[in-house]
């Protein structure tokens, strides 16, 4: 039986360069307080921001804090505030090739501003629809808003995004509410949406979002929750019974943190958090027609899961740290141990 | 001395918002500065949606609060003939970046 690399607890400080990892596709669901955020790096370096945060300076800091040297594709599920706002620096930082959206503008000023930062980069609009996007060897399948949904509500009209390296799939959907995922559910095949590996709860596990038939069919393993505090009772009570009800283990990044997900080109991945308790994640999921991968240089994959219940990080080594994207890990932060550090300077897996 | 006189309107209960987004019994809207505030949606008019433009005014120191339905759709449009233009190029099938 594969096993899952659970890593334990990792600080924000422990943040490594953006393609550390080599071999390794990247997903960080960035915590950004109240909202989405989610840096996806493939295995050659390119990258996707799929939603920006409710904050310029805290992306902005983001992006610094992880080594994000170049974007090549940011995407707005909707044009909701929480979901754009920290795409606008993203967009005159990184001059993305491509900013896909559900094209339907908003009316606020945040959204004029990301529009005119677009067009001022020389950024090419790309409405969503059925396509696929290659990172390198990771595909993106665009899952746009199904027909009927009204032009007027921008969560139902959300576009998704499914990530598949090697075995791996990872799924986001922005806010979508009941209406979208039924349209989806009777556009795809229930067996070409689940199981999935790591899911991106919808609209912050608000009420309206997920729901038993579209989880049904989705089969998430591994639920992470961008929230912050909210006053919008943001992850509900029901969102958590239906993620507790289909066996997923569950991440929140206001507990947790930015949650990463480390995935090798077998379909293995390892689930770290910025801070909080340790949280094993569930094993990947198994389809019956795994998709064939691209081919993708192996990386190293660590040879030891770390202890369930160990407080702190344990990394077998240095290629252990590396796929975690934790090196270099300094004395005193967790993972460190003199066995790691040859030159003995406090910088181990340098 | 009218009691106008005497409390003079505060700026914060003037001017423009834009609804960004209706959570539940909550709207979220754009203050003209950019930043956004979670508002109850009872305090704004009946059948307020995403993306409105709602004016508050002081008239004998009273506070109306109505939705601007001509600055909403002129919005609307200038905003979507914007992000057409963008889109107008979109590359059809597989993409690699």
């Amino acid at each position: 039986m594969r096993h899952v690399l659970t890593l334990a607890t990792l600080s924000l400080g422990l943040a490594s360069a953006q393609a550390a990892a080599p071999g390794a596709l990247i997903i960080r669901f960035l915590d950004v307080g109240q909202g989405d955020a989610v840096l996806i790096t493939s295995p050659e370096g390119k990258s996707v921001l799929y939603d920006g945060g409710r904050s310029e300076p805290r992306l902005q800091a983001l992006l610094n804090l992880y080594n994000v040297q170049s974007l090549d594709l940011v995407a707005a599920s909707h044009a909701d505030s929480d979901h754009i706002t920290g795409l606008i620096p993203a967009v005159r930082l990184f001059k993305p090739k491509f900013f896909l959206n559900n094209g339907l503008a908003g009316t606020t000023q945040t959204w004029n501003r990301l529009v005119t930062a677009a067009q001022q980069a020389g950024t090419q609009g790309l409405v969503a629809r059925d396509q696929t996007i290659n990172l390198g060897s990771v595909k993106l399948t665009v899952l746009a808003p199904p027909a009927g949904m009204p032009r007027n509500e921008q969560n139902l009209n959300s576009v998704g995004l499914l990530v598949q390296y090697g075995k791996f799939h990872a799924l986001m959907t922005g806010d979508s509410e009941t209406a979208e995922t039924v349209g989806w559910l009777k556009k795809y095949p229930a067996s070409a949406l689940g199981p999935i590996d790591v899911y991106k709860s919808i609209h912050h596990g608000a009420k309206n979002g997920d729901n038993a038939a579209w989880l049904a069919a989705v089969r998430p393993r591994n639920v992470v929750i961008s929230v912050g505090p909210n006053s919008y009772g943001h992850p509900t009570a029901e969102a958590l019974a239906l993620y507790k009800r289909v066996g997923a283990t569950v991440y929140r990044t206001d507990r947790e943190g930015t949650v990463t997900v480390v995935v090798q080109p077998s379909g293995q991945f390892a689930i770290t958090t910025g801070h909080g308790p340790v949280v094993p994640a569930n094993p990947p999921a198994s389809r019956p027609a795994p998709v064939a991968p691209r081919p993708a240089t192996p990386a190293a994959i660590p040879p030891t899961p770390a202890p369930a219940n160990s407080g702190s990080a344990y990394y077998a080594n240095c290629a252990a740290v590396r796929v975690a994207g934790a090196a270099p890990l300094l004395r005193g932060q967790p993972g460190y141990r003199p066995g790691l550090d040859r030159d003995g300077d406090g910088r181990a897996c340098e | 001395m009218t009691r106008d006189e005497q409390e003079p309107t505060p700026d914060i209960l003037t001017g423009t918002l834009i609804v960004d987004a209706i959570e539940g019994g909550l709207a979220r809207v754009e203050r003209e500065d950019g930043s956004t505030e979670d508002w109850p949606l009872a305090s704004l008019p009946c059948g307020v949606q995403e993306g409105d433009v709602v004016r508050l005014t002081v008239s004998g120191g009273d506070l109306d609060i109505e939705i601007d339905h001509a600055e909403t759709q002129r919005r609307q449009g200038t905003a979507q003939q914007q992000l057409d233009t963008l889109n107008q190029a979109t590359p059809s099938g597989e993409l690699d970046l």
